[in-house]
């Protein structure tokens, strides 16, 4: 990874060093108050007040004084590398814009500080209010700081998350928790959205560094990915700054103290999405997808805001809809695309900061002095706190557009835009008549809250009685008023530098000539302020009466909340299709588990055979002979009788099951090969007689005795569909097996063991020599589970008890028993004692036969069919023959078998001819072969690999045995609660 | 193979060997000593996985072994350290609470080593043969600890589930690895790379990639083979499941990644549109399913079949960053699910019943402030909001698909991931701001620990983000 240095800073001077460093200042030092805050224990509420206070205020100063290094659009940054080869850096920059925002950021934050240390009540957690308040500022501070696109983002989600504490601060409120919940959803799915939108940005830039981006306007606007990034990123800003249709937010979050609401939902959080959007607009700006989106989004908004403001009871609610209504007027002009309108949309953000906050405050120190902020019941407050009352006047004459006062000025600057043609549409034309509309409802519900709160009869049954706020409460307020005032007069001599500094760093080489000052003559512009002022006042007058009983909220449309449809869509999504989703994919059941999992990988994989064309070869039917195809007809019918019967029926589906192998063997001969055939039929009898052992045990299942299944409509349904994924799933794996087939192998293995069985095996069975010379190691390995297999059945039968229904002698010895007990010549158990007498006698006389044919099979394993395997299941056949013929004490008071012995030995000589190679010096399990001359028997072929099929074939007859005995022992076993039956005796493994 | 390739092989996988001879040795210890050497085998059991991880970091270089069946890289080496540290901490939490989950049996150190022998060889396989052969181990001793308390009928069940399941997968599995067997006539992922991209793709190929993938699917529980996830998650004792959620994923992530990026190189387009598609499944389900949850198991158990969807979209990227991206998902994932399951195993009354459900984690912020930061930390880091490291590892994968191309991936990716913000963000409001219903008894030191440690990783990525980066980027450099 290359090394970028740690620490770089791009000053334009030694001078600046110092100021770069100002910067991880202005951020940290917040953070750091934030964690020291957290720490005060909760009655220090004045500790944190002055901590904060300080905090602030130092972010103030640092912010005063870097305003000479951003004037005259100067940039200073400060980066560390961090993971710079994925563009991920911690980059703080500033410019003239970002400058405007941290003054903005650091100066309502000291505002609301010294506000919020009078309005929260001593039993509250003040210092964790503090806490949260300095960690809001600062993420607001790192936001508007970031030089890097993805911190911005990690920013920007900062500052929701502490929104999200902040509104929730009065967690015992059920509303609070709500907005709190609700203002979260919405601003971090922005967020999220937002940070893919600056990920598409970075990736159509191919750099994350915000310098970069904002010279490359012309690659952004004209790439393919531009209206998605638009999207998503308008996506962050519209939630953020609560624009339609996402507004809905903003008035739940009003739960939140005061102080909040003005510091985050007039200056600070709520100007996140227009800061991002002004931001971007020298590179994302003027295109029509541009103009329609934001310039809808921001109309609409500043329509309906309006209008909805004037229906508010709630004091907060009238600001909150008011805020939004403005955040529109900025949108709309961003949408624009002329720089005048940009500036205008500059110069408003700030001029709504100073009287929105103002507003608040005021509103705040009514609902403190009053207890409540409904203005039905508040009324002519005037004559107990006048001065309260002449402050929030000017404010809201500013929040009007009244002359004099800075809202005024960027009101006039906006009509005097909208009035301009930017794009021939019917956006563009309605526009300047939704502003002068617009305007008009913000003059109403400006009087309404001035006209409602203060004048009019004296109020009654309030819960306190109101008298002015203490000094320092109203001092931040007083404060703010000034400005709007000073502003208001003399803009170019007060806020024009700041302003044109702002306006520089964003708009650089575009910056226009732009005028601040109160008149600009009789103008269109200025009749419509004046229009939308008597309207104003008219409407009010009209609407007073019905104001001041209706319900909260505007007349038929207040059906149409959006909060009420977000929480509609939570449900359907959070409950509705959650619930449908688990329902419908998610089953506890095993057995659909097992077929959507068959399902899907089947379908999966048959999408490739559809989409890419499947041709199986053409079949041919040739040679096909008619004895073959009808032992393969029987077989088919086994197997599938097997199926029928093996619900009731286990004896007769596993014989069944007997006769399908043997069609297998059959089948392996019919084809040439006769090792297989016989190790098949070998290990088919073992396997059926070990399964018959076992079924004696097993409950018994006995047809009608249980009540059958009602063969429903459902029921019918259910049986078909298994039917057909078990006919798919064979039709599926025919055809692949087919397919494999008959293709061309590119080159096999088979072909290498034929060639090389005889020369370097030494044998022409090319089976065995694989099994024992080849694939030696591999089969070492395989006699060794096999051991494993026979230890585990053994111990897992030494403690199983057969069910208790098992138990009865079965039906033939007890028919024979009562023969027995009829007949007063006979004892019980006599005809038991000669049942199939003649064939035990054959069966005993087979032993040593068997043995013969045993050892045949092994020696002739080498060349022809056979082997140690082979060998030692025909072994273990005629050990099965005794048990069936003798029973179990019989046959183990002969036994002189000890299948542990056998076993271990058999393993032991298959490592030992292993090694034996290997200390010879060749690799593990190489075998060497000569044919050796005896007399009378002539030449005997022998291979060291023959010593190692000695141990294949005594592990096979050990293991082979040991799981005989584990079965047959059931039978002299009694279960749990009886008295067991005496061991047998004879072998040591039980 | 002749005595010293023997020698250089057995040096390659060292630590493997350290585990399977400490499994076998512990298994003796506990088989003589009895049931109550358990405390000592579990300390041991973590004793031969710290061993195993020392000897594998100071190990370096590359090399194949076992006649090409199993490969040592950067990428294994640094995937095995993961998965080392995962299960050594799932074993060290067991530690305390064996006794108080039924379980408190010396076989089950046993085994959880010899599946983390498993997990090594998964990572380290370079063969269809071996890759199965370790597959199968792992899974067997998974399904064992998962009905590890054999008197508890949801345990034994998730324990049936887990194996009828998982046989049917590794059915699948084993399938899709003799076609694609049969198709090129070979088993080494390399010598199947170069069969492929000598013009060898072919139907039948294809056909074997997609049922392979199914059956990996199946192990990091990945749409639409995660049935068996939420009831294992619920019916295993909650330390098997803490087990079961961290090591073995990041372990079947490895494998995913290296028999694709491996050995199905050439045909890239074909199996990204599988992974393109199980990852948006997984996403979405994963997200949606879990919103209904109470348990907070089943909770955790979709939650995980939504991460494996994020993890996937970095590797449906196949580039140098998707697999940065994976490796870094799987580390941060890993340190998630432990912590959380930290918390999850630290909810227990003070009368000693446990509770699962997501609703008694009701007010936790005033019974236990600071499990209910952590848990906080957790959960906003589990939900992808940054600074905490698992917005990092979203990041990291979105931005590999970004690169690629995928842009859609990317967008569904985020629009799941504010469903999943949803239910992880309740889980928050019920701590911090529902009234509590009753308080836990003190937890354990040892989950004390490993809660407070990962907190402590979530929150400080921002710090050693860059090493970890450079290491992650190291290791999936071996591919590129």
């Amino acid at each position: 990874m290359a090394e970028p240095p740690a620490w770089t800073c791009h000053p334009r001077g030694t001078t600046i060093d110092i100021a770069a460093l100002l910067l991880p200042v202005l951020v940290f030092a917040p953070l750091a108050g934030s964690i020291a805050a957290i720490c005060l224990p909760s009655r220090q509420g004045t500790e944190a007040a002055w901590l904060s206070g300080l905090v602030a205020f130092l972010c103030l100063g640092i912010s005063v004084y870097l305003y000479l290094h951003v004037s005259h659009r100067g940039v200073i940054a400060w980066q560390v590398a961090w993971i710079p080869q994925y563009g991920l850096n911690l980059k703080l920059r500033m410019d003239g814009f970002s400058w405007m925002f941290s003054g903005l950021i650091s100066a309502i934050g000291l505002l609301v500080v010294v506000y919020a240390r009078y309005y929260m009540s001593s039993s509250d957690p003040v210092p964790r209010f503090f806490s949260l308040f300095l960690a809001f500022m600062s993420a607001m501070l790192g936001l508007v700081l970031s030089g890097n696109l993805i911190l911005m983002a990690i920013f920007w989600e900062m500052t929701s998350i502490v929104s999200f504490l902040l509104i929730g601060y009065w967690y015992q409120n059920g509303q609070a928790r709500d907005g709190a919940r609700m203002a979260l959803t919405v601003t971090a799915t922005g967020g999220l959205c937002l940070l893919v939108g600056l990920m598409l940005i970075g990736h159509i830039v191919g750099s994350y560094d915000l310098d970069a981006v904002l010279s490359s306007g012309d690659a952004i606007r004209n790439h393919p990915l531009y209206l998605l990034a638009l999207i998503l990123i308008l996506a962050g800003a519209l939630t953020k700054s609560a624009q339609f249709p996402f507004h809905f937010w903003l008035p739940h979050a009003m739960a939140a103290p005061t102080p909040v609401s003005a510091y985050l939902h007039s200056a600070t959080l709520v100007k996140a999405g227009i800061f991002l959007l002004t931001r971007f607009w020298p590179v994302m700006a003027g295109t029509d997808a541009w103009f329609w989106l934001v310039g809808l989004a921001g109309l609409t908004t500043l329509l309906l805001g309006a209008y909805f403001a004037i229906f508010q009871h709630d004091l907060k609610g009238l600001l909150a809809y008011s805020t939004i209504s403005h955040l529109g007027l900025i949108t709309v002009l961003l949408s624009l695309g002329s720089p005048v309108a940009a500036v205008a949309a500059i110069f408003h953000t700030l001029n709504h900061a100073t009287f929105k906050a103002s507003l608040f405050m005021a509103a705040g120190i009514i609902d403190h002095e009053t207890g409540t902020r409904d203005m039905r019941r508040l009324s002519g407050l005037f004559r107990y706190m006048p001065h309260t009352a002449t402050l929030a006047m000017v404010a809201s004459a500013s929040m009007a557009g009244v002359p004099l006062l800075n809202g005024f000025l960027s009101k006039e600057m906006f009509f005097a835009e909208a009035i301009e043609t930017h794009k021939v549409n019917l956006l563009d034309t309605v526009t300047p008549y939704v502003a002068t509309l617009a305007s008009l409802f913000s003059v109403t519900y400006s009087i309404r809250f001035i006209h409602s709160v203060f004048f009019g009869p004296p109020p009654r049954d309030l819960p306190k009685v109101p008298h002015e706020p203490v000094r320092w409460m109203r001092v931040p307020v007083e404060f703010l008023v000034l400005a709007c005032l000073i502003v208001g007069i003399v803009p170019s001599l007060t806020i024009g530098p700041l302003l044109h500094t702002a306006v520089e760093a964003v708009l650089k080489d575009d910056t226009p000539s732009y005028s601040l000052a109160m008149w600009h003559g009789w103008n269109l512009p200025l009749f419509m302020s004046i229009a939308a002022l008597i309207g104003g006042v008219i409407l009010y007058a009209l609407m007073k009466s019905y104001l001041a009983n209706s319900v909260e909220g505007p007349p038929y449309i207040r059906r149409l909340e959006g909060q009420r449809i977000f929480e509609r869509v939570l449900v359907a999504l959070s409950w509705r299709w959650a619930r449908l989703v688990e329902a419908k994919a998610g089953t506890r059941r095993l057995q659909p588990q097992l077929r959507i999992l068959a399902a899907a990988s089947l379908f999966a994989a048959a999408i490739p055979l559809l989409h890419r064309g499947f041709q199986p070869a053409d079949i041919v039917l040739r040679g096909i002979d008619p004895a073959f195809a009808f032992v393969w007809l029987i077989g088919m019918a086994c197997a599938v009788g097997a199926a029928w019967q093996a619900k009731f029926h286990r004896l007769a589906a596993l014989v069944l099951l007997g006769g399908a192998g043997l069609i297998t063997c059959i089948t392996f001969v019919w084809l040439s090969a006769p090792d297989l055939a016989v190790t098949q039929l070998l290990v088919e009898i073992v396997t059926t007689v070990l399964i018959l052992l076992g079924l004696r045990w097993l409950p018994k299942r006995i047809e009608g005795a249980t009540k059958p299944e009602e063969m429903t409509f459902g029921v019918r349904l259910r049986r078909l569909r298994d039917l057909l994924v078990a006919v798919a799933c064979g039709l599926g794996l025919s055809l692949i097996s087919y397919t494999v087939m008959t293709r061309q192998m590119p080159g096999t293995i088979s072909s290498y063991f034929l060639e090389r069985a005889y020369f370097e095996g030494g044998g022409t069975n090319v089976v065995n020599v694989t099994l024992v010379d080849f694939r030696g190691f591999d089969t070492f390995g395989e006699i060794a589970v096999l051991c494993i297999v026979a230890l585990t059945v053994f111990a897992l039968l030494l403690r199983f008890r057969p069910a208790s229904d098992s138990l009865e002698k079965p039906m033939q010895q007890q028919v024979q028993n009562d023969f027995d007990d009829r007949h007063p010549d006979r004892s019980k158990g006599d005809s038991i004692s000669d049942y199939l007498f003649v064939p035990t006698v054959i069966m005993r006389w087979m032993f040593p036969a068997i043995g013969m044919l045993s050892a045949y099979l092994f020696f002739r394993g080498h060349d022809l069919p056979g082997g140690g395997f082979a060998a030692g299941i025909a072994m273990s056949i005629g050990f099965i023959l005794q048990y069936m013929a003798g029973g179990t004490r019989w046959v183990e008071e002969r036994l002189r078998i000890h299948p542990l012995r056998w076993m271990s030995i058999g393993l032991l000589v298959s490592t030992a001819t292993g090694l034996g190679s290997w200390a010879l010096g060749y690799p593990f399990l190489t075998s060497t072969s000569r044919y050796l001359h005896l007399p009378l028997v002539g030449d005997v072929p022998l291979a060291s690999a023959i010593l190692f099929d000695l141990g294949v074939f005594s592990l096979v007859l050990g293991a082979t045995v040991l799981i005989l005995i584990a079965l047959a022992h059931q039978s002299v076993r009694a279960p749990r609660a009886h008295i067991r039956a005496p061991r047998p005796s004879g072998t040591e493994a039980s | 193979m002749t005595v010293e390739a023997l020698y250089a092989s057995l040096g390659l996988s060292l630590p493997e060997l350290i585990l399977a001879i400490g499994a076998l040795a512990l298994l003796m210890v506990g088989v003589f000593l009895g049931e109550k050497a358990t405390g000592l085998v579990n300390w041991l059991a973590i004793g031969v996985i710290a061993l195993a991880g020392i000897v594998l970091l100071s190990m370096n270089g590359s090399g194949v072994a076992y006649g090409g069946a199993f490969l040592a890289d950067p990428f294994a080496r640094f995937m095995k350290l993961v998965a080392l540290l995962g299960s050594a901490i799932a074993l060290f939490m067991t530690t305390g609470q064996a006794k108080l989950y039924n379980m408190n049996r010396f076989e089950y150190p046993v085994l959880i080593l010899l599946a983390t022998l498993g997990m090594m060889l998964m990572i380290s396989a370079n063969d269809m043969m071996s890759l199965y052969m370790a597959l199968e181990l792992q899974s067997l001793a998974a399904y064992v600890v998962a009905a590890m308390n054999r008197d508890d009928v949801r345990s034994t069940e998730a324990g049936l589930k887990y194996f009828v399941l998982g046989a049917l997968s590794s059915g699948m599995l084993l399938y899709g690895m003799s076609l694609v067997y049969g198709f090129t006539g070979q088993t080494g992922f390399p010598e199947i790379a170069a069969f492929l991209s000598s013009g060898g793709r072919s139907l039948g190929v294809i056909f074997g990639l997609v049922f392979i993938l199914a059956g990996v699917a199946f192990k990091i529980s990945a749409v639409p083979f995660h049935m068996w996830t939420p009831d294992v998650y619920q019916g295993a004792p909650t330390p098997v499941t803490t087990f079961l959620a961290s090591a073995p994923k990041v372990a079947a992530i490895a494998m995913i990644v290296r028999v694709v990026i491996i050995a199905f190189q050439p045909i890239t387009t074909d199996w990204q549109q599988v992974i393109v598609f199980i990852s948006i499944a997984s996403m979405l389900l994963g997200s949606f399913a879990a919103i209904g949850q109470k348990n907070i198991k089943r909770l955790m158990a979709y939650s995980s079949i939504g991460h494996m969807g994020y993890a996937l979209v970095g590797l449906a990227a196949g580039s140098l960053q998707g697999v940065q991206g994976v490796i870094l998902y799987m580390v941060i994932y890993m340190v998630m699910t432990l912590g959380s399951f930290a918390c999850i195993l630290a909810m227990r009354r003070p009368d000693g019943e446990h509770v699962e459900n997501v609703s008694d984690l009701a007010g936790l912020s005033q019974t236990n402030p600071f499990m209910a930061v952590v848990l906080t930390a957790l959960m906003f880091s589990l939900a992808g909001i940054p600074p905490l490291a698992g917005f990092f590892a979203k990041y990291f994968v979105f931005l590999a698909a970004i690169q690629a191309h995928l842009y859609a991936l990317a967008i569904i990716g985020v629009l799941a991931s504010v469903v999943g913000a949803y239910y992880y963000l309740r889980v928050v409001k019920l701590m911090w701001f529902d009234d509590a219903k009753g308080s836990f008894a003190r937890p354990e030191a040892s989950l004390r620990l490993v809660y407070s440690l990962s907190g402590l990783f979530l929150i400080g990525y921002l710090l050693i983000g860059g090493p970890l980066g450079a290491a992650a980027e190291a290791a999936a450099r071996t591919f590129f």
